[in-house]
């Protein structure tokens, strides 16, 4: 190692040891035990038996499980790209100098701020089959019967998805900031060459909020696998109806806590992580090829 | 660098600097979090008192009433002091306590929890104390309500209050349909017959629901029982449903009113599993747009809570009460699900105190006056488990609460079967019905799967404990 | 740069659309706070009412009703008796007549219940927990913003060996689901002494928060390398290069991991539950959580809570906008 290298690889030490500390301190016990009790049936109070690979065994056999993983993949895979598109085109309206915009970003905020309880309470009343909000104005407007949403198995993930579009307040405000990071100077140099707002768009300022992007969507992909919160206020923990919302946290958080099935549950949590490491992995390794990093 | 007009400015700096850093720290001493314990605590600590806490899942009303009894208690003595701690509804913190060894010493919870919690040990066996107990023994209680703690031999928990289960109806929209307000359906048939009458359609769909059975939730359990169906055998704790055929005949009776998309002579009460799932009616249960009490169901099955929910939420609705219908051969029986009960977990420190407060609480008051806790069913409005409490004038006297109350006292009850896979086989229940009004399955699947898969989770939790069988 | 002048009217119609809906539960939570409990959920699934109103009542406190059906219907009536389950008596035009509550509706006028608020103060010790969540949310943003810094600053400038399997591991922690980790975590907690205090609420942030921790390498990755190496040739320490000149750049990041801190930890209910052992502990947050119990639901006061303990973050939000949407110009880097 040269002297370079060593000093760097001390520096890089030095600044990530509190991390490293705490990952020692606080979560290796953790993670080391619920990998261990993967292996077990568990339940929380008595001792742990060790069963070996049986947990993963029965998973796989566990039509349940094959359900919670395709309501889980059905939606990431749509709620993801649209919630980064919504937010980026939400940041881009109202990342402009004009007046009120203060009061725009706020009300844009507020979702992600507003207790589950209030809004829970409001998007049932909104899609509601009859006498729901949405159903009304289709009817009114449209003068169609609207389908039963939350209560449709057919329609209740897309009603999730609908309803998880509503809470991209923090990856809005994510790119605000990514967006404030682009020197203004690019910007009038653009200007000069004659670029429009699309190609000012596409040459300045996409290249270099990209590590943005990759941010809100690794971070999107973690939040999108493990989307618990909103689905247990909706559907009472049930997943609900004839499990078409049946997430798979949800179904990790019943088999868990409501079933004391805790070795059980720790396969799962387990199993996820690889779906979600092998997501992101994917996902940084291409991130060579299309994110920009003005300091490299 | 060091000119007369930066050392000015870095004094400004330092000067504005301290006065902030200053500003800071009181802000953070405020912020301190001060001792926790209450005045009240603290005078019990300087008078020796041992202190025990007391954990409740209920919030609100609920709450301020055991307050206000537990206060009674603190007052009536000095060597104990009970502090109590709202917990919520949420599992994970009584989860974690337990789990992680810091529980605490007597904690309220529903019976099912109890049952799956018991079988690990996490709690003190009672019975011996509860022997040395005039006012605890066996024959006090209700027998379905002494059973929904004893599990294993063992007595866990003593049980505080229990529910039960009664047909309420709109009267109006019984006038409106021709039918005699106070003559409510007694058996299945009339009951079908008066659904039918009672569902009215317009264009837009379905104005008025006659009856649901599975509304405001899942009522499987109820109608297996009602139906006169077994769900379980106590001495083996196995379910033995899969092969009960009034089971299976109220399962194929629920699957009855749904319609039948393949069918083209749906009886007039059918209606759409989809648009009647819990909580689908439209409205929030525990508000003034709660479907029966918007008129939208014309009749429902209902806990004794409503009693107090309705004159609340919906104080012009004219409503009656009676038992729930049955097929005509079947002998009466009630439904009386569920109860809370008190327990003190194994790993307290305090189970002697903790076991005084429990006495005092559920014994008579010495001057003669009813036991606290029958005064606290009456601060919530639930029923009594205690056959002797329930009796009292201010239950039983009621004209709509007494109708619970004497169904309790006339007739038999089936509660919830006691095994520690009680939340699954709930769970289990539910979602069998779902695809029974879907006909993804028949009755008899229905019937089989959920007696298999409860008994294999049941099973796999004797196993973990160390045993072949309760 | 920014269109100052030329924001399409387009832009703004999407905007103000959006914005409809976006705001729609806040006024509803809001509206809801201010009404009494009647008014709160629609007749029988017609469209809620946003503007909360009271009865409007004559000079002897009686309503004052409009009769819908009947001869008498669009006249305007006074309510004399109201009994549950029987006709109401109305006196329309000099005569007394009976009539179902179907048959008439009371008149309204803007009227706000400020009582819910009452209610909902008294029910909770709203001094204690506001300090207590305080308490967590300023010690929080501290130690995430620099400890979050910290490492992030390893990660995105400094080449070492090992760096990106440290930052992998780093990610990886987020994808383990918190209900199996939990009560392991407990364990380690309660070995320590910390259950029945605040420290597991706010140690752990001095530690490090990995989604920050993301966040910020994103940010600092984007600086231009030379900042730092012409730095370095000054002989500036790479801890004088973070605080110099790194720091200073990435202040729309910095501003929203404390922001966010903040934000999260003045919502989160379920850890400050599990680790407190005391009311008297107790957070906003838990204050929130309970006053939705099973047996009872008072909308009015409950969402007249819901209602205080949001103002206090959308303020914040409002104030703090600045600081992570002013652009940068990066003096001395031409060419």
């Amino acid at each position: 190692m040269t002297r370079m290298e060593r000093r760097n690889l001390v520096n890089g030490l030095l600044f990530a040891s509190p991390y490293i500390l705490g990952f020692l301190l606080f979560m290796l016990y953790p993670l080391a035990m619920s990998f261990y009790y993967s292996f077990c049936q568990y339940n929380v109070i008595a001792k742990p038996i060790w069963i070996g690979w049986d947990n993963y065994h029965e998973l796989f056999r566990d039509s349940d499980f094959t359900t919670a993983l395709y309501n889980t993949l059905y939606f990431t895979v749509f709620s993801v790209p649209l919630s980064l598109a919504f937010s980026i085109g939400l940041a881009l309206l109202l990342n402009q100098k004009v007046n009120g915009m203060s009061i725009y970003r706020t009300i844009f905020f507020l979702p992600t701020i507003v207790p589950v309880v209030a809004s829970a309470v409001l998007w049932l009343w909104v899609l509601t089959p009859d006498g729901g909000l949405l159903n009304g104005l289709l009817l009114q407007f449209f003068g169609i019967r609207g389908p039963g949403w939350i209560a449709d198995p057919a329609w209740s993930k897309p009603s999730l998805i609908l309803m998880n579009l509503w809470t991209v307040g923090t990856a809005v405000v994510i790119f605000l900031a990514g967006l404030a990071e682009v020197p203004k100077e690019l910007y009038e140099v653009a200007d000069i060459d004659g670029a429009g707002p699309w190609g000012k768009f596409r040459n300045v300022t996409l290249p270099l909020i990209t590590p943005t992007i990759l941010f809100n969507l690794v971070m999107g992909l973690i939040a999108a696998f493990q989307y618990f919160t909103q689905v247990y206020v909706m559907t009472n923990g049930t997943g609900s109806p004839a499990k078409s919302t049946l997430l798979y946290a949800l179904y990790l958080y019943k088999t868990s806590f409501n079933y004391l099935k805790m070795g059980y549950a720790s396969a799962m949590a387990w199993l996820l992580f690889l779906v979600i490491f092998a997501a992101t992995v994917l996902v940084m390794v291409s991130s060579k090829r299309w994110v920009h990093y003005h300091g490299e | 660098m060091d000119t007369e007009l930066n050392s000015s400015l870095s004094l400004k700096r330092y000067v504005g600097f301290s006065i902030l850093s200053l500003l800071g720290a009181l802000f953070v001493a405020w912020l301190w979090p001060r001792e926790a314990k209450t005045p009240e605590e603290r005078q019990a600590l300087a008078e020796g008192r041992v202190i025990i806490t007391y954990w409740d899942r209920h919030t609100g009303h609920e709450y301020e009433a055991r307050k206000s009894l537990i206060d009674e208690f603190n007052r009536s003595q000095n060597r104990i002091y009970v502090r109590t701690v709202v917990i919520g509804s949420r599992i994970e913190k009584l989860l974690t306590a337990i789990a992680g060894a810091a529980p605490p010493d007597i904690c309220s919870m529903g019976t099912s929890v109890l049952a799956q919690l018991a079988l690990q040990g996490c709690f003190t066996p009672l019975e011996d104390r509860m022997k040395e107990c005039p006012y605890l023994e066996e024959k006090d209680f209700f027998p379905h309500a002494w059973k929904m703690v004893c599990f294993d031999g063992h007595v866990w928990g003593i049980i505080t209050t229990i529910d039960t289960t009664c047909l309420l109806w709109n009267k109006n929209a019984f006038r409106k349909a021709g039918l005699d307000p106070e003559k409510p359906p007694k058996t299945i048939a009339e009951l079908e017959e008066y659904a039918a009458k009672l569902t009215i359609r317009s264009a837009a769909g379905i104005e008025q629901y006659g009856f649901v059975p599975w509304q405001p939730w899942d009522q499987t359990f109820l109608w297996g029982v009602m139906f006169g169906g077994k769900w379980w055998d106590e001495n083996t704790g196995l379910l033995t449903c899969g092969s009960d055929p009034a089971i299976i005949r109220s399962l194929a009776w629920q699957q009855s009113f749904s319609i039948d998309p393949r069918s083209n002579s749906n009886p007039p009460y059918a209606v759409d599993p989809a648009r009647t799932s819990q909580g689908r009616l439209g409205g929030a249960y525990q508000s003034a747009n709660n479907p029966f009490y918007t008129g939208k169901v014309a009749m429902i099955t209902e806990g004794e809570w409503q009693c107090t929910f309705i004159p609340k939420y919906a104080p012009d609705l004219d409503w009656g009460v009676a038992p729930v219908p049955q097929p005509e051969e079947v002998p009466p029986i009630c439904n009386s699900q569920d109860g809370v009960a008190d327990a003190i977990p194994s790993g307290s420190r305090h189970a002697d105190e903790a076991w005084e407060f429990l006495k005092w609480f559920y014994s008579p008051r010495p001057d003669g006056r009813p036991s606290p806790a029958s005064d606290y069913c009456m601060l919530i409005h639930n029923i009594p488990p205690r056959k002797e409490e329930a009796l009292q004038e201010r239950f039983i006297g009621d004209p709509k609460f007494g109708v619970f109350v004497r169904q309790l006292l006339e007739r038999p009850a089936a509660s919830f079967p006691t095994i520690p896979a009680a939340q699954f086989l709930s769970d289990i229940m539910d979602e069998q019905r779902e695809q029974l009004l879907y006909r993804v399955v028949t009755p008899e699947q229905a019937a089989q799967t959920i007696e298999q898969a409860t008994n294999a989770e049941t099973r796999a939790a004797w196993k973990l404990a160390g045993r072949i069988n309760p | 740069m920014a269109n100052k002048h030329k924001f399409h009217w387009v832009a703004h119609l999407c905007l103000l659309s959006a914005s409809v809906t976006f705001v729609a539960p806040f006024l509803w939570m809001v509206s809801t706070s201010l009404k009494s409990e009647a008014r709160i959920f629609p007749k029988a699934g017609g469209p809620p009412q946003w503007i909360p109103t009271a009865d409007r009542l004559d000079t002897q406190g009686r309503r004052i009703v409009k009769v819908l059906e009947g001869p008498f219907a669009g006249k305007q009536g006074v309510e004399l008796s109201a009994h549950e389950g029987e006709r109401h008596e109305i006196l329309v035009e000099g005569k007394t007549i009976a009539l179902w509550p179907e048959e008439f509706e009371v008149e309204q006028r803007l009227g706000f219940q400020w009582k819910n608020y009452v209610a909902a103060l008294q029910k909770m010790d709203f001094i204690n927990n506001l300090r207590n969540t305080l308490f967590i949310c300023v010690f929080c943003v501290v130690g995430t913003v620099i400890s979050s810094g910290l490492v992030a600053y390893s990660f995105a400038r400094i080449p070492w060996k090992g760096r990106n399997v440290v930052f992998l591991c780093v990610l990886a922690t987020m994808m383990i689901p918190y209900q199996v980790t939990l009560i392991p975590l407990f364990a380690v907690y309660r070995s320590l002494g910390w259950v029945g205090t605040f420290k597991p609420l706010i140690i752990p942030s001095f530690f490090g928060v990995p989604f920050y921790i993301f966040l910020l390498r994103q940010f600092f990755m984007g600086i231009p390398e030379d900042m730092s190496a012409a730095a370095r040739i000054d002989g500036c320490s790479e801890f004088g290069i973070f605080l110099r000149i790194i720091a200073p750049l990435a202040k729309p990041a910095f501003a929203t991991t404390g922001l966010f801190t903040f934000l999260f930890e003045w919502g989160d209910f379920l850890n400050p539950l599990i680790y407190l052992q005391d009311d008297r502990q107790y957070t906003l947050a838990i204050a929130l959580q309970q006053f939705q119990s099973h047996h009872e639901s008072a909308w009015g006061p409950l969402m007249a809570m819901s209602t205080l303990i949001t103002l206090p973050i959308i303020v914040l939000f409002f104030l703090t906008q600045r600081t992570f949407i002013q652009g940068i110009t990066m003096t001395g880097l031409k060419g």
